[in-house]
């Protein structure tokens, strides 16, 4: 990732901390004009792939673009070494409707990158720990005893990657995932499965229910932080001179058994913390500026020998030329960042909501 | 879905037999690793810098195996316990190669790689998506401590092999069945040891940092097999998952104590709404914190081991 990402930044380091700068004061003046927590705004398409259980497409206005396709496939379970005698009883009940996380399969294709370059992997990696977090997704995928779908999950991004693209295939595989759909089952029990092949009588993979609130896959968040000043869904240039980059996954889960205490209390969706991981900031990797008194053209003197230079660059003032950020993130910074995404009426619910907004055919 | 230009053999191998007298009825005879240690207790740890004498910098470190609670029973060898041990070698810095790029800093490279006999399982000769992410975890934790910009148009390789892993969960437990939960929770502490050994064999290295870093774990475990309900969360430093019937979160911080700072954050599982705590379910924030003062744990180690580097050093 950050091979790649550094030959993309192409910025000066005055233009730097022309952005650092902009992006630090309150509020925060973003480049595109955009409030802190405003997404860009996007294009969504669903069900473009007849031969898929589920797909989507999703289209950024700067021209990113992603197809999600969701393909499901019968297979045997492995065997599993349980045993008739009484005591086993219980663990074979508790079996019931596990699944494993064996049972899907996630791919990220991303041009101009081989696939074991450490982006894709790591995008993957985020995805999927998202979507296995908490073992409700796979047991999904249970057929019965013997057999279940296996699900391969294959990303394609179709454009080059201007920004860092985890929110953006994120919210593709979201939809993709919203209107996978199986066939019915018709066996029954341990039988070999056997479905129905009237397609319309399909059975989705996340159930619709007439309330508002049913479970819904994950969504990943890319959040970053500027002097404290928390945005979301950054561009490739407010990257390029952010100080914390996290991804935050969240989940929605139905609260259709507790009922009536839904609406006392106010809240109209159980979001869940689902996974956190730090990005490395692209900025680390930016050139520093060089000030005036170390500059010769400007009538500085430039220091006698490398240690030398490198001892005035650090004991430089703060906010004279642009640095590339040092050290980490205060805790209390993180926590506000994910306080941010997970507050009631925060952003993590208004995507969401705009996630209804989706046709979903 | 790592290499795809040969035809590899099938990933998954065969089983070990697994005979039916140790499926037993009685869970409890079969030495299940229990904590012993207090929720609050680290692991012993073994750190040593200088081990490899032809890198720049290395380190060894090693973590004290598990207890069973009763030593008697078969003696076969799954029923083996491993602790984690790594070995970390620093190259560089050291110049760039002609027809590289300008850079204005030192170009960091991360490598982990597990010993093919790391684990209950074999691991192959090409790194898997796993190890490749722990390599992306590892160079987020150290890019922010090394002060970069010091080596301009050079390189540095930090090298990791594991040499015995950490499981994900206890053998007995995986009946041929794979993993259930978020799994994979060996990860985190196979990583934040990573974090520790990487930092130690930095400064043997004598690279310029911020600060020494160091890696803390935290995780909240549900059940033993004392109670067969659902027992309530409970938070515990330094996690072994071979030694908790379910894991529910875990959470993996690089810090910089110095600083208070926190360069790499990991954290997964069910962890359930913001900040709100109960006490079923401790919140994120709790886990964060005490992720801290586990990394807090293994920094008196590392400064103890660098100490002792340094005092040797200045005697030659």
């Amino acid at each position: 990732m950050p091979s790649s990402m550094s030959q993309q930044i192409l910025l000066s380091p005055a233009e730097l901390s022309y952005l650092h700068t902009s992006l630090s004061s309150s509020p925060p003046i973003r480049p595109d004009g955009r409030s802190s927590t405003q997404f860009r705004p996007l294009i969504a398409e669903t069900d473009i792939l007849p031969g898929t259980n589920g797909s989507a497409r999703i289209c950024f206005a700067d021209g990113t673009e992603a197809i999600v396709g969701v393909k499901a496939e019968v297979e045997k379970s492995r065997a599993r070494y349980t045993h008739a005698d009484e005591d086993g009883e219980g663990i074979v009940e508790e079996d019931e409707g596990r699944g494993l996380n064996e049972w899907v399969e996630l791919c990220v294709e991303i041009p101009g990158m081989r696939d074991d370059d450490s982006m894709p992997v790591f995008l993957a990696a985020m995805m999927s720990e998202a979507l296995l977090a908490d073992g409700e997704f796979t047991r999904r995928l249970y057929i019965n005893r013997r057999f279940h779908w296996k699900l391969y999950l294959d990303i394609l991004l179709l454009s080059q990657p201007s920004s860092y693209p985890l929110p953006l295939l994120s919210l593709t595989t979201h939809l993709a995932l919203l209107l996978t759909k199986f066939p019915r089952l018709k066996s029954e029990k341990d039988e070999d499965p056997l479905f129905d092949d009237d397609w319309d009588a399909s059975v989705f993979l996340y159930p619709r229910s007439s309330t508002k609130s049913f479970d819904r896959p994950p969504v990943t968040l890319l959040v970053m932080s500027v002097n404290g000043n928390i945005m979301f869904d950054p561009s490739k240039e407010e990257l390029s001179v952010a100080e914390v980059v996290l991804a935050v996954s969240v989940g929605e889960r139905s609260r259709s058994e507790e009922g009536d205490m839904v609406i006392d209390s106010g809240k109209t969706r159980d979001l869940r913390l689902l996974a956190v991981r730090t990005i490395d900031p692209p900025s680390r990797l930016t050139h520093p500026g060089v000030p005036n008194a170390l500059n010769t053209a400007t009538g500085g003197s430039a220091a006698d020998t490398s240690e030398k230079a490198s001892g005035q660059r650090e004991t430089m003032a703060e906010g004279s030329v642009w640095q590339p950020p040092r050290g980490g993130a205060k805790r209390h910074q993180i926590a506000a960042m994910i306080q941010k995404v997970l507050e009631q009426g925060g952003v993590a619910e208004e995507v969401m909501a705009g996630l209804d907004g989706v046709d979903l055919g | 879905m790592s290499d795809r230009r040969r035809v590899n053999g099938p990933s998954g191998g065969t089983h070990t037999p697994i005979f039916s007298k140790y499926l037993a009825k009685d869970v409890k005879e079969l030495n299940r690793p229990t904590r012993v240690r207090a929720p609050n207790v680290l692991r012993k740890m073994f750190l040593k810098t200088g081990v490899t004498p032809s890198a720049s910098g290395s380190a060894y470190l090693e973590m004290e195996p598990p207890r069973t609670r009763n030593a008697i029973g078969p003696g076969l060898a799954s029923l083996s316990t491993s602790g984690l041990k790594l070995t970390c070698t620093v190259h560089g810095p050291r110049p760039l190669p002609k027809n590289a790029p300008f850079s204005p800093h030192i170009i960091l490279t991360t490598h982990v790689k597990y010993a093919p006999f790391a684990t209950r399982k074999r691991r192959g000769y090409i790194r898997d998506s796993s190890e490749r992410d722990l390599g992306v975890h590892l160079e987020t934790a150290l890019r922010g401590v090394i002060i970069g910009d010091r080596w301009p148009k050079s390189g540095v390789e930090v090298i990791i092999t594991i040499l015995e892993g950490e499981e994900d969960q206890w053998w007995g437990d995986d009946r041929g069945r794979g993993s259930i939960s978020a799994g994979e929770w060996g990860m985190m502490s196979v990583l934040s040891g990573c974090i520790t050994v990487a930092s130690a064999a930095i400064a043997d290295a004598g690279i310029d940092c911020v600060d020494v870093i160091s890696g803390g774990v935290s995780a909240v475990v549900r059940g033993s097999e004392i109670s067969d309900r659902l027992s309530p969360g409970m938070l515990v430093l330094d996690p072994v998952p071979s030694e908790h019937e379910e894991i529910v979160s875990a959470c993996i911080v690089a810090y910089l104590p110095g600083r208070d700072e926190i360069t790499d954050i990991w954290v997964k599982g069910d962890i359930g709404y913001g900040s709100q705590s109960s006490e079923d379910n401790p919140s994120y924030e709790e886990l964060t914190d005490n992720a801290v003062q586990a990394a807090l744990g293994s920094h008196r180690v590392l400064v103890g081991a660098l100490k002792e580097t340094a005092a040797l050093k200045l005697a030659r």
